[in-house]
């Protein structure tokens, strides 16, 4: 479904070149949770971004069912990532004027899923707080929201960068069961630093200084 | 059991009521009046202070063109430097002119001083004979008469009510007096007729004035057949007593001078709108990018989950023709209110002119929202141009 060929990403920094990813080979199957597991500055996130395209590779290629991801004009990827790709980022992010209701709509922005997302955010229990606007929601209710974004519509690949970071280990793990359960058949890609909240993906690669062990 | 379907769907239809596409361009300056109306008002103020400015100064010119609109209806001619040209005139104009004239009148003239809103201005009481006051009334749009016309050799005088009211005088008042030197008569002239009618005009009986005032000089008022032939009458009049020992006066020649007179102050008035431009321009500029900079995360997230740079674009874009277009009109309809009551509080008392709906003036704001719109475009164009959506998510921008 997904594959890195050979992958590097190179940053520029301060006249000096620096691997966030190095000559990477990795393959995501249909329906895989692949867990990517490194500490902090390891280049998980960058991995993770390389793959949905939302980097591109200064070397080496990535494809996507057979695409080659970086041969896509701009509006092909964004189309990729708004149609096909669902994504949980570490911080919560939503935006600010919208209410947790709208705020998981605005990821179908064509199709019109309205009856989906109050779905989404009733199964993640949130019936009762639809219509407020994030600064009204705690922590992990920001999270469950971004959660119910990345899995309207009919998503092949959920990403999540860090998803339980900013959260306490019991809400993790909810928010990590709840993302491997309603799936439904996509791919789980998840980057994190904590093992255990990869206790269900069905494949763990390490990455450290960005290269894969 | 159906009723209780009936009401959970009810429900879930009231709980699923959300605009389809949340992210039109009116939802983020609904929910976001702080930061959209401070933008909207800063067009609305420089509208308001551009219309306004604008409307006041044109108020001038039109007064110039209120006050003596009376001339459009005829060409007034007058001898120089001999009173016994009056007749050799009378005859010349007659027989050489190139439109039929419906008459010519005899008339003398007294001044008086009216107010405007730049100081005391002149204005000219026509002397004339009976039927020629009828015919001038006529001729002028008619109007209903207050009172009743001037009885011929009398010292009385029929006036238009803008007249009256500028000059603070009702029905049975002395329009001119032995002791104003503004408005001198050897005997009180006395008001005995208003006609109502939206021009300015005064006349007194030509045989008083013969009688009584000084200098003893006759001119000639020059009427068309048509009057949609006066204005080719009176350019040609114009033409034709050129170098002569004669003064013509006509509406056209008025509106000349008075549009070279305040050529200079629309210069100046110029280089004001458009300092005006740039300083609320640049203000709206440096506002704008303040608040593209706090929508950073926003446009970032939108990004990352795969909006386009031309969707965003396109987006803040009709926001910012809501903001920009909407603080337009406000500022339009605004202008308007207020120099309405401008209008009726200060202008209308003193008959002063003054148009609340002046094209010039909105066609002044038009470099308002025109050059705010391309400053925000360009600051737009330049933040997106470069924008890192993982810069955003990874916090790194944010």
């Amino acid at each position: 479904m997904i594959a890195l060929k050979e992958a590097s990403l190179v940053y520029h920094d301060h006249g000096k070149d620096v691997f966030a990813c190095r000559e990477i080979d990795l393959q995501v199957g249909s329906g895989e949770f692949l867990g990517i597991l490194g500490p902090s500055g390891s280049g998980k996130s960058s991995l993770l971004y390389l793959m949905c395209g939302l980097k591109l590779p200064t070397s080496g290629s990535v494809w996507y069912e057979g695409q080659e991801v970086p041969r896509l004009s701009d509006s092909e990827r964004a189309a990729l990532r708004l149609n096909t790709f669902g994504f949980v980022f570490q911080h919560p992010f939503l935006v600010g004027y919208l209410s947790a209701l709208e705020n998981v709509v605005v990821a179908s922005p064509v199709v019109d899923r309205r009856e989906e997302a109050l779905e989404l955010l009733v199964q993640l229990g949130l019936e009762e707080k639809l219509h407020r606007l994030p600064h009204e929601l705690s922590g992990g209710e920001r999270q469950r929201v971004c959660v119910a974004r990345a899995l309207l519509g009919e998503k092949r690949v959920i990403f999540g960068d860090e998803p339980t970071a900013a959260l306490d280990h019991k809400t993790g793990l909810k928010v990590m069961e709840t993302l491997n359960s309603r799936r439904r058949g996509g791919s789980l890609v998840i980057v994190t630093h904590d093992p255990s909240m990869l206790e269900q993906a069905d494949r763990i690669v390490r990455i450290s200084d960005g290269e894969l062990e | 059991m159906v009723r209780d379907e009936e009401v959970a769907r009810a429900t879930r239809q009231r709980k699923v009521n959300v605009q389809k596409n949340p992210l039109n361009a009116t939802t983020y300056l609904v929910r976001n009046l702080g930061k959209s109306l401070p933008l909207a008002s800063v067009i609305i103020l420089a509208v308001l202070l551009i219309c306004g400015i604008v409307s006041l100064i044109n108020s001038i010119t039109l007064s110039i063109r209120t006050i003596y609109s009376n001339s459009r209806h005829f060409a007034a001619v007058t001898p120089r430097g001999n009173a016994e040209l009056t007749p050799v005139l009378r005859e010349d104009i007659q027989s050489k002119s190139p439109v039929p004239l419906a008459r010519v009148m005899t008339f003398r003239s007294t001044d008086i001083e009216v107010k405007s809103i730049v100081g005391p201005w002149p204005f000219a009481i026509a002397a004339l004979g009976k039927e020629d006051i009828e015919f001038f009334i006529q001729r002028s749009g008619g109007g209903r008469i207050e009172g009743r016309m001037p009885t011929p050799g009398e010292p009385e005088a029929l006036v238009s009510e803008p007249l009256a009211r500028n000059l603070g005088k009702r029905l049975g008042d002395n329009l001119l007096e032995p002791d104003i030197p503004e408005a001198f008569s050897p005997l009180p002239v006395k008001i005995v007729g208003v006609i109502h009618t939206s021009e300015w005009k005064a006349v007194i009986p030509l045989e008083y004035h013969q009688n009584y005032h000084f200098p003893p000089i006759d001119s000639l008022l020059f009427f068309t057949q048509d009057p949609r032939d006066q204005r080719q009458f009176d350019l040609w009049v114009e033409e034709h007593l050129k170098g002569q020992n004669a003064r013509v006066f006509t509406y056209a020649k008025l509106e000349e001078q008075a549009d070279t007179m305040f050529n200079i102050l629309y210069q100046i008035l110029n280089v004001v709108i458009g300092l005006l431009v740039i300083v609320i321009t640049i203000m709206m500029g440096m506002l704008i990018n303040i608040h593209l900079s706090q929508r950073v995360q926003e446009f970032g997230l939108l990004q990352a989950l795969g909006y386009t740079k031309k969707a965003l674009l396109t987006r803040v874009l009709a926001e910012t023709s809501v903001v920009v277009i909407g603080g337009w009109v406000i500022g339009i309809f605004v202008s308007w209110g207020l120099l309405e009551g401008v209008k009726k509080v200060l202008m209308d008392p003193r008959a002063f002119a003054l148009d609340t709906t002046d094209r010039l003036a909105m066609v002044y704001t038009l470099p308002v929202p025109i050059t705010i719109f391309i400053v925000i475009l360009v600051t737009i164009g330049v933040k997106f141009k470069k924008f890192d959506p993982v810069g955003v998510v990874e916090r790194r921008l944010v």
